[in-house]
C-alpha cells in the first residue's frame, strides 16, 4: 500500500516554544487516521505544516508522493478547526469559489456546488446567503467546501468539536463516505471515543512529540487487558476492590485494570449484589487508557 | 498575476460592488455635483415674488429708478434674442415682432471692425473676447431704451461711437414701443424670454390711498400680515440733502430686494448730482473709472501671454483633483483594511490559505480592491465628463467654458487615474499589513495612528502648494514617496519637469515594491495569529525574520 503522507523528523518552533518536535510518521493511502492529543499538543501545527500553511523549520514532509506540498494543494481538502464562511455569499457561490480556488473549472464548479448541496439536503438553500443558514447548515457547507474538488487526501482539524449529536453522526457518515470514495482521511481530535469508532490507525501526539503510532489493533496490543463493566449503583465500591492497578470510572461505565495474579472472576464475585452489573467483559484497553499510559500519568483533561 | 490571485481579486470585486457603500461612493460625487448646480437654480425658481411699495416724497425719483431697474432685464432679453437669432431660429420666432425688428436693426452693428477680436488669440479666447465686447454694447443699447440721452455717455467702445450713433438713429422710432412692451409684460411672460429677470423677483404694488400716516399704517399692517415684503420711503431731496432711503420689512436678513433697489436708486442720485454741478457725464465716468490692471503670465518660452480666467482655473483645478485623489485613496484603503480584518476574524483565512499562498491572497486582495476603487473613480471621471457635457443642455444652463474644459482635460484625468493607482498600491500595502496583524478594527486603529498622521500632511499642504506649485517645499515633498501622488497631482498646474515626473515616479515605484515586500512578510506571519495585537517592535521583528520562521512576540501568546 502506498503512503498518502509521510513525515520525517519534522519540527516547528514558535519563538522559544517547540510546537512540534521531530515527528516522523507514515499514513497509508485509503485509510482513516486520527491525530490524537490534548489541546495544544501540536496537532494543529502539524496539520498546518502538512497543508503548507506553515513551513517546517526542519524535516521533510511528503504528501501524495510529492515533497513540495505547495504544488499539490489542489489535491488536498482541508477543514480547519476555526471555520468561517463569507456571510454575504450565497451557499452555492461560496462552494464554487472554494472549488475554483482549488482548480475546478468555473463552469463545473457551478454545477458541482449545486449537486453537492442537493446530496446533503440543502438543495433549496443553495441560493441563500451564508448568513441566512442555520449553524448546522453552515457546518455542512463547510464540509462540502473541503471535497468540492475531489481531493485525494482530506484533512479535518477537530471536525467534531462544537457539533450536536445529529451532526456528529452526519460528520461520521461523511468521513466514512470519503473513505468509500477512496480518499485518505486524517482528522484530529482530543476525544478518544470519536477516534476509536472510526480510525484505521492513530497517531498520538503529546507536547510536540509522537508518543504512539499504528493501527488501532497495534496500539492496543501493547497494554494489558482490562475488565469493562456497565453498571448501576454506588461506584465507591469499585475503589475498595483489592488487586487492581487503575480504574477509569465514568459513572455508569468503568474500566478496571488488574494487578498481576488477580482473578477477574474474583472481582465479579465481589461486585455482584452490591452493584447492578449489566455487562462484564475482559478485553483490550480503551484508547483513553492507551493514551493515558503513553503519556505516563502526566495530567490530562 | 497567477490564476488564484485573479480568483481572489475577482471575488473581492464582486463582493464589494454588491455592498451599499460602494454604490453610495459611486453616486455620491455626481449627485453632489448635480445637486450643487441644480439646487440653487431650483430654489431661485421657487422663490416667491417679493412685493414692495414705495412712498416717493421727492416726487420724481421713483420713475427714474423704475426705468433704470428695467435696463439689466432689457439687456438680458436682448442678449437672449440675439443669441436665438444666431443659433435657434425657432426660438427667435417666439420673440414678439417688435423686438425682432429692433434686434434685426441692431444686428448691423455686429460687423463693426471694433467688435472683431484679435485673430491671433486662440479660438476659445476669441469667442470670449467677442462676447465681452458685445455685452458692453448691449448695456449701452439697454440704457438707450430707457433714456436716449444716456446712450452716448454709456458708449463702451470709443471706436464704435459713429456706428452706434447711426444705429441709435435707426432704433429711435422703435425705442418707446419696446420700452412700453417690456413695462406691460407680465412677469410670467417675461421669464419665457429670460429666466433671471428682476421682473420675476420683485413686484411693486400701488400705495394705499389716504394721508401719509394712514398709508404707513396700512403698509405696516400689510407687512405684518405677510401681504407685503417691504416698503421704501424716498426722502424729499435725496440729491442735495441727507434724507435718502428708508427701508422697512419684517425680514432684514434677506437683503436682495434692498440691494437691488438701492443700487439703482444710487445710480439715479449719482447722475442727478452730476447734472446739478454741470459735470459732464463722460468726464465723471472717466474720473470714476478704476485703474486698469493687466496681469500677464510669462510662459515657458519667456513670452508674455494674456492671463485669462482659464489660467486661474487651471491653477486651482489640480488642487480639486488632489483633494478627490486623497479622499478616494483614503476610502478605498479603509475598505481593504476592514475587509482583511473581517476575513481574519471570521476565520475564513485558514481555508483560503489551504488553497492559495499568503502572497497570492494578499495580492489578490490588493488587486481586487484596486479594481473596485478604479471602478469607483473611473465612474467619477466619466460622470464628470458627462455632467459637464450634457447637464447644461438638460438644465438649460451654461457652465463656464473654461471650467468645463479643464474639468475634462484628459491630461488631468489621466494623471489622476495614474496617481490613484500608485498611491493606492502604496497605502494598500501598508494597510493590508496592518489588517493582517490585527484581530479587530480597534487594534488596527492603534497601528494606523502614525500612518494617518503621514496621510494628513499632504491634505494640509494642498491649498498651500497650489499657490506656488514649484516652490522648494513642493519640490521636496514630491520626492517623499508617501506624499508623491498627492503633491504631484497638486503641482500639475506648475507643471513639474519631465525629469521630476520620471524620478518621483521611479522613487514611488521602488518604495511600493519595498512596502509590498514588508507587507507580505507581516501578512504571512500575522494572518494566522490571534491574541494581543503586536507592537511596532514585533512587526519589525516579523519583517526581519527569514521566511518560514515564526518569531516570538514580545508579549502575549503565540499560537
Amino acid at each position: 500500500m502506498t503512503d498518502a503522507l509521510t513525515l520525517d523528523h519534522v519540527s516547528k518552533r514558535f519563538g522559544s516554544h517547540q510546537a512540534v518536535d521531530a515527528i516522523s510518521l507514515r499514513i497509508p493511502a485509503g485509510s482513516i487516521y486520527g491525530f490524537l492529543g490534548q489541546n495544544g499538543a501540536g496537532k494543529t501545527t502539524t496539520i498546518r505544516m502538512i497543508m503548507s500553511i506553515y513551513y517546517p523549520d526542519s524535516g521533510q514532509i511528503t504528501v501524495l508522493g510529492e515533497p513540495n506540498s505547495e504544488s499539490i494543494k489542489d489535491r488536498l481538502g482541508y477543514l480547519p478547526e476555526e471555520k468561517g464562511l463569507y456571510k454575504k455569499m450565497k451557499a452555492w457561490e461560496l462552494l464554487a469559489y472554494f472549488g475554483t480556488l482549488k482548480g475546478v473549472p468555473k463552469a463545473d464548479a457551478k454545477v458541482k456546488a449545486r449537486q453537492l448541496l442537493e446530496t446533503v439536503g440543502l438543495g433549496e438553500f443553495s441560493d441563500h446567503r451564508c448568513e441566512q443558514l442555520s449553524k448546522g447548515m453552515g457546518q455542512k457547507v463547510q464540509i462540502l467546501a473541503t471535497i468540492m474538488h475531489d481531493p485525494e487526501l482530506v484533512i479535518l482539524d477537530e471536525p467534531f468539536s462544537g457539533l450536536d449529536p445529529v451532526n456528529v453522526e452526519m460528520m461520521r457518515e461523511v468521513i466514512l463516505k470519503m473513505k468509500r470514495d477512496g480518499r485518505t482521511v486524517i482528522f484530529s481530535t482530543h476525544v478518544m471515543e470519536n477516534a476509536e469508532k472510526l480510525c484505521d490507525g492513530i497517531v498520538m501526539i503529546h507536547r510536540g512529540q509522537k508518543v504512539l503510532d499504528g493501527t488501532l489493533a497495534e496500539v492496543k496490543t501493547g497494554g494489558d487487558r482490562g475488565i469493562q463493566i456497565d453498571y448501576d449503583g454506588d461506584s465507591s465500591i469499585l475503589r475498595e476492590l483489592p488487586g487492581i492497578t487503575r480504574i477509569n470510572d465514568s459513572g455508569k461505565h468503568a474500566e478496571i485494570f488488574l494487578a498481576t495474579g488477580t482473578d477477574p472472576q474474583e472481582i465479579l464475585k465481589r461486585l455482584v449484589g452490591r452493584l447492578v452489573i449489566r455487562r462484564f467483559d475482559l478485553r483490550e484497553p480503551s484508547l483513553h487508557e492507551v493514551f493515558f499510559r503513553a503519556v505516563k500519568g502526566e495530567s490530562h483533561e | 498575476m497567477s490564476n488564484k490571485t485573479w480568483l481572489v481579486a475577482r471575488r473581492e470585486v464582486l463582493e464589494n460592488i454588491r455592498t451599499k457603500g460602494f454604490w453610495v461612493g459611486v453616486l455620491m460625487l455626481p449627485i453632489i455635483m448635480v445637486v450643487s448646480v441644480a439646487l440653487p437654480r431650483f430654489l431661485e425658481g421657487q422663490k416667491e415674488v417679493r412685493k414692495y411699495a414705495v412712498v416717493d416724497r421727492s416726487g420724481w425719483m421713483l420713475a427714474a429708478i423704475d426705468e433704470r431697474a428695467a435696463m439689466p432685464d432689457m439687456q438680458r432679453v436682448l442678449r437672449e434674442a440675439i443669441d436665438a437669432r444666431r443659433d435657434d431660429p425657432a426660438r427667435y420666432a417666439e420673440f414678439p415682432e417688435l423686438l425682432r425688428k429692433f434686434v434685426d436693426t441692431l444686428d448691423q452693428i455686429w460687423d463693426n471692425p471694433a467688435l472683431v477680436p484679435d485673430p491671433a488669440l486662440p479660438e476659445a479666447d476669441r469667442k470670449r473676447a467677442r462676447e465681452k465686447k458685445e455685452d458692453e454694447v448691449l448695456e449701452g443699447v439697454a440704457m438707450f431704451i430707457g433714456d436716449p440721452s444716456a446712450f452716448e455717455c454709456q458708449l463702451p467702445l470709443a471706436s464704435m461711437k459713429d456706428a452706434l450713433r447711426q444705429a441709435s438713429e435707426r432704433l429711435a422710432p422703435l425705442r418707446d414701443s419696446v420700452q412700453q412692451w417690456w413695462k406691460s409684460l407680465p412677469p410670467e411672460a417675461a421669464s419665457k424670454f429670460e429666466a433671471r429677470t428682476a421682473k420675476k423677483l420683485y413686484e411693486r404694488i400701488e400705495l394705499p390711498t389716504g394721508g401719509e400716516d394712514e398709508v404707513f399704517e396700512a403698509l405696516n399692517q400689510k407687512i405684518a400680515k405677510g401681504d407685503l415684503f417691504a416698503y421704501f420711503v424716498i426722502g424729499t431731496d435725496p440729491v442735495l440733502k441727507g434724507d435718502g432711503l428708508r427701508y422697512a420689512s419684517a425680514n432684514l436678513t434677506d437683503g436682495d430686494l434692498l440691494d437691488w433697489f438701492s443700487r439703482h436708486a444710487n445710480a439715479v442720485v449719482r447722475d442727478k448730482r452730476l447734472d446739478e454741478k454741470d459735470i459732464d457725464k463722460l468726464t465723471a465716468q472717466w474720473v470714476q473709472k478704476p485703474l486698469v490692471v493687466d496681469s500677464r503670465k510669462i510662459g515657458k518660452g519667456g513670452k508674455e501671454e494674456e492671463s485669462t480666467k482659464a489660467d486661474k482655473a487651471r491653477q486651482w483645478a489640480p488642487m480639486v483633483f488632489a483633494y478627490i485623489l486623497w479622499i478616494s485613496i483614503f476610502t478605498i484603503t479603509q475598505m481593504l483594511l476592514t475587509n482583511t480584518i473581517e476575513e481574519k476574524s471570521s476565520r475564513i483565512i485558514e481555508v483560503l490559505l489551504s488553497s492559495v499562498s499568503p502572497l497570492q491572497l494578499m495580492m489578490g486582495k490588493i488587486f481586487g480592491i484596486a479594481m473596485t476603487g478604479l471602478l469607483m473613480v473611473g465612474s467619477w471621471t466619466l460622470s464628470f465628463v458627462l455632467i459637464f457635457k450634457y447637464l447644461p443642455g438638460l438644465l438649460a444652463i451654461k457652465f463656464d467654458f473654461d471650467i468645463s474644459q479643464i474639468a475634462t482635460d484628459p491630461y488631468l484625468l489621466l494623471s489622476f487615474l495614474v496617481y490613484f493607482t500608485l498611491g493606492y498600491l502604496f497605502y494598500a500595502s501598508l494597510l493590508v499589513g496592518v489588517g493582517a496583524a490585527c484581530d479587530t478594527l480597534k487594534e488596527a486603529q492603534n497601528l494606523m495612528g502614525p500612518i494617518s498622521v503621514v496621510m494628513m500632511i499632504p491634505i494640509m499642504a494642498i491649498a498651500f502648494l497650489a499657490q506656488d506649485p514649484n516652490s522648494r517645499l513642493a519640490v521636496i515633498m514630491s520626492y517623499i514617496p508617501p506624499f508623491t501622488p498627492f503633491v504631484m497631482m497638486n503641482r500639475a498646474a506648475g507643471p513639474p519637469t519631465l525629469m521630476e515626473y520620471v524620478t518621483t515616479t521611479a522613487l514611488l515605484l521602488v518604495s511600493i515594491v519595498i512596502v509590498m515586500w514588508a507587507a507580505a512578510k507581516v501578512f504571512r506571519v500575522g494572518i494566522l495569529m490571534s491574541g494581543k495585537a503586536p507592537s511596532f517592535k514585533d512587526i519589525i521583528v516579523w519583517i526581519k525574520a527569514p521566511v518560514g520562521q515564526v518569531p516570538e512576540r514580545t508579549h502575549g501568546p503565540t499560537k
